[in-house]
């Protein structure tokens, strides 16, 4: 680096280093940008985009299909115009134009990026340390869970409703549609969000992620794409699934273009996030952290941050070309000009299976990482656990039509298909051992986390075993379309993803917010929930079972009595999540101080400080064991202790 | 402490700048990775469309049609230069190529020590991108189609679109490399950064390559019996 741009240095980590030339005062316009600048950028640019494309359009311009124009192209643009507003009022383009003109980040601006002496500030900033990053994905997360959570229960309170109609057939077909990839979203960072952000950088014994930078970019993101889902429920909402099948999503209502934004800037920011995790989990491990030595967590992680990255692109460009098709006129998929909805239905699909492991696998990595601390034992076979995660992330890419089979598309493909998705079944099986191993003669110490993993397993096990079922061919001629499916991954995804993160919460609520977990109401909402669940969805087996289709707001009375129990067992979920909050919420502002390590883990991350310093750890591990040795006598403190004890044995040797 | 003469520090983290290099490559491949998926992504719905034809509707420009009814169906749209879906696209690709080899030729001018060298081989792969963009945009604007020209319109249409988004991030890419040489950011012993664009942009080839291999070998579908299915326009 040239002499004219470096003048002065800074001690960083305790070495001397050449500092760039500071502009102003460190984090320059940065300090000027937050929450409210973003929201205002991003309100303002969507008010004047929408006004110019609204004048720009001729009046009574139409379609080649006579439907008017100006809808869509001027929420287009409101779309458009809000995401770019809010990522710049957030900061995030000044990162790029400080690179692009070559006036690099001090290590003061840096410290400053990362929320040093900003306080509760920190929270609602372009903030880039990984623990702050951790939280705001936290918050955002019980957010969109909340919203797809309130959009659950009014669906039932529908469904449970039998001889009226609470809400019209088009807004109940828009919770449905919204409710669903609310809570996709929701759950596919649910662990990879707060968890993995917050604690793989150090279980792994690092400073930070490999791209602070990237890290907020992904963060607020998800809020730009949360905002644009929440807008479709005022523009006619999705109405057709959270697959928006076409051609059916073509013909919606603009609120389909709100759902498209959402996805293209969600998969931006997953694969950001992703590149992220792969990259701090490749290069950033502390020294002596071998493979054989890394905690299973970061496996999970990095297989399903892969998962993400490959199969995001599809998704994302479908649609796109649900986009173009809609406002340019292409025919991706209108057969009427040589398209096929057979593409948008592979292109979802490569993106829709594989997504299911991008939620369990974190959710149940998590667990991998409860059991050992409270059981006090190593994780049974490790090997098995990593050649289980790297099964799935194989073969996930290999099973996405099986959702394809009652499509009519390739029938015969069908079985081979069949066969892959119940090949996928003995990967995951090995991840359901090292479960059953691991707790094989365990002593139980009864917390709320291990004692989640029994709720989580339970679902799992249902929920898989019915997704055999599913699988099978034949069985799926009857059962597709059922409430028997929807009861099916919602034991999945819910009973399996969203225990599993709750599990994950309650075990690092300590570190992540420097307070101690009322545990006990934690529980009881806990179990109130997992109560509700199987209510819930064991009724729905039974509806689904009966013949009654899904999506459908008006039903045979026959399907009267699963629906009421259906409904209460919702209710009761909904009591449970509020317990549950209420507890997280309340120790969270008022608890007991946390101590650094409440369970005597033996992992890295809960070896640092409490609340977690800036830099992680003042001086880098160095790693010389295998995770979860517990119960395992460590060879280099044996050394240690024996080296001791030469040393009493010479004292008292000397003495006498 | 000279930044020529010795591993040169982070000013942010303070580690070496090696360290932030491997982590930055590392980014790369999965970035690749990423990007290479959405390009399967354009190719799959090209080469599904194309090999279907359905309804007759791949239509490529001077293909004949099949005389179904949905077939007439089809805008016309006056030709504007029938040459612009032939050679431009390789034409295109030789200009990404020449834009590669003008930054390899920098970036290996920087490893030898040679700062100017740099400077010379990033400029010129900027003036090739740019020139680049320019040929793109004047191509898409002289097809003789329009995007609601049948499906073959729109797969063509989709991946230029990706072209020129790739050679935008390009371009902005490039500009930075040069002014941070420029301002002496980016030296023999910093080098990571140019590093990566080098390698970037080889895959911008073999992306560009799957583009033009698409559009020169996949023009008339191999369907000449294709399927006809009604539409919800037809059922109404």
């Amino acid at each position: 680096m040239s002499t004219e741009t470096i003048t002065p240095t800074s001690t960083v980590f305790g070495a001397e280093v050449p500092q760039p030339k500071q502009h102003g005062k460190p984090g320059g316009i940065m300090r000027r940008l937050n929450l409210g600048t973003a929201l205002i950028g991003g309100v303002g640019l969507a008010a004047i985009s929408g006004f110019v494309a609204n004048a720009l359009i001729p009046a009574g311009a139409s379609t080649v299909t006579f439907a008017p124009v100006a809808p869509d192209v001027v929420y287009l643009a409101i779309l458009v115009g809000w995401t770019i507003g809010f990522s710049a009022g957030i900061g995030a383009f000044v990162g790029p134009i400080r690179w692009l003109f070559g006036r690099d980040l001090t290590h003061a601006d840096a410290e400053y990026m990362a929320g040093k002496d900003l306080g509760v500030k920190r929270y609602f900033k372009f903030t880039t340390d990984h623990k702050v990053v951790g939280v705001q994905y936290l918050v955002v997360t019980m957010f969109i869970l909340g919203f797809g959570g309130l959009l659950a229960m009014l669906i039932r309170t529908e469904l449970g409703v039998t001889w009226s109609e609470v809400f019209s057939p088009g807004f109940y077909n828009s919770m449905i549609g919204t409710h669903g990839i609310a809570m996709i979203i929701a759950m596919i960072v649910s662990v990879m969000g707060p968890i993995a952000n917050f604690i793989m950088p150090l279980m792994i014994g690092a400073r930070d992620m490999a791209f602070p930078r990237l890290n907020a970019l992904s963060l607020w993101l998800l809020v730009v794409a949360a905002a644009a889902l929440v807008s479709t429920l005022f523009t006619g909402g999705i109405q057709d699934g959270w697959s928006v099948y076409q051609p059916l999503a073509s013909q919606g209502p603009p609120a389909m273009l709100g759902y498209q934004m959402t996805i293209i800037v969600f998969a931006i920011s997953t694969g950001v996030a992703s590149v992220n995790l792969m990259v701090t989990a490749l290069t950033m491990r502390a020294k002596g952290m071998t493979w054989s030595r890394t905690p299973i967590f970061v496996y999970g992680v990095f297989g399903a941050a892969l998962m993400g990255l490959y199969a995001f692109p599809f998704f994302q460009y479908s649609q796109i070309m649900a986009l173009t098709d809609r406002i340019w006129n292409t025919s991706f998929f209108n057969p009427l000009q040589g398209g096929s909805v057979w593409l948008y239905e592979n292109l979802f699909w490569l993106l829709g299976h594989p997504e299911v492991y991008v939620i369990i696998i974190p959710g149940t990595v998590v667990l991998f990482e409860v059991m050992p601390v409270f059981l006090r034992k190593p994780l049974f076979s490790f090997n098995f656990a990593v050649a289980g995660i790297v099964g799935v992330v194989a073969l996930s890419g290999l099973v996405w039509a099986h959702h394809m089979y009652m499509t009519g598309w390739a029938p015969a493909a069908n079985y081979p298909f069949m066969l892959s998705t119940e090949m996928i079944s003995i990967p995951v099986g090995f991840l359901v051992l090292v479960v059953i191993g691991t707790m094989w003669r365990g002593l139980v110490w009864t917390r709320l986390p291990i004692m989640a993993v029994y709720a989580v397993i339970f679902n799992k096990m249902i929920g898989g075993v019915t997704g055999i079922y599913l699988s099978d061919v034949p069985v799926d001629q009857y059962m597709h379309g059922t409430m028997f499916v929807v009861a099916h991954f919602h034991y999945m995804l819910m009973g399996a993803g969203l225990f599993g993160a709750m599990a994950g919460l309650a075990f690092y609520f300590p570190k992540m917010t420097g307070r101690v977990l009322d545990e006990r109401t934690a529980s009881i909402g806990f179990w109130t929930a997992f109560t509700g669940f199987q209510i819930t969805f064991m009724a729905m087996f039974v509806a689904g079972l009966q013949g009654m289709p899904r999506r459908v707001l008006q039903f045979d009375s026959l399907f009267n009595a699963p629906n009421w129990i259906s409904t209460i067992g919702a209710y009761i979920i909904g009591l449970g999540m509020l317990i549950f909050a209420g507890a997280v919420i309340s120790s969270w502002t008022s608890g007991d101080k946390a101590p650094a390590n409440p369970f005597g883990s033996k992992s890295l991350e809960w070896q640092t400080p409490t609340p977690v310093p800036l830099e992680n750890f003042e001086v880098l591990p160095v790693v010389t064991q295998k995770p979860y040795s517990y119960g395992v006598v460590d060879p280099y403190q044996k050394e240690m202790d024996a080296a001791d004890g030469d040393l009493d044995t010479q004292k008292v040797g000397s003495n006498q | 402490m000279s930044a020529e003469t010795q591993q040169p520090l982070s000013p942010t983290t303070g580690e070496p700048i090696s360290t932030i290099g491997r982590r930055a490559r590392a980014g790369l491949w999965t970035l690749i990775v990423m990007d290479a998926a959405g390009t399967i992504a354009i190719i799959i719905a090209y080469s599904y469309l194309w090999s279907l034809n359905v309804n007759a509707g791949w239509a490529p420009p001077g293909a004949a049609l099949t005389g179904s009814e949905t077939d007439q169906s089809l805008p016309s749209s006056p030709p504007k230069a029938s040459f612009a879906v032939e050679w431009p696209f390789w034409a295109i690709l030789g200009l990404v190529i020449l834009s590669t080899l003008a930054m390899w030729f920098g970036y290996k001018e920087l490893k030898r020590g040679n700062r100017a060298g740099m400077i010379v081989g990033t400029g010129a792969a900027l003036v090739i991108a740019v020139f680049t963009l320019i040929a793109q945009w004047i191509q898409i604007s002289t097809f003789p189609f329009a995007a609601g020209d049948g499906a073959y319109a729109s797969a063509v249409l989709l991946l230029c679109a990706s072209n020129i988004f790739n050679l935008i991030i390009l371009i902005f890419l490039q500009l930075g490399m040069l002014i941070r040489t420029n301002k002496g950011l980016v030296t023999k012993a910093v080098f990571y950064q140019p590093q990566i664009l080098s390698y970037w942009m080889v895959w911008l080839c073999i992306a560009f390559l799957l583009g033009a291999i698409c559009t020169t070998f996949m023009v008339e579908s191999p369907n000449v019996n294709p399927a006809i299915f009604g539409t919800f326009d037809q059922q109404s």
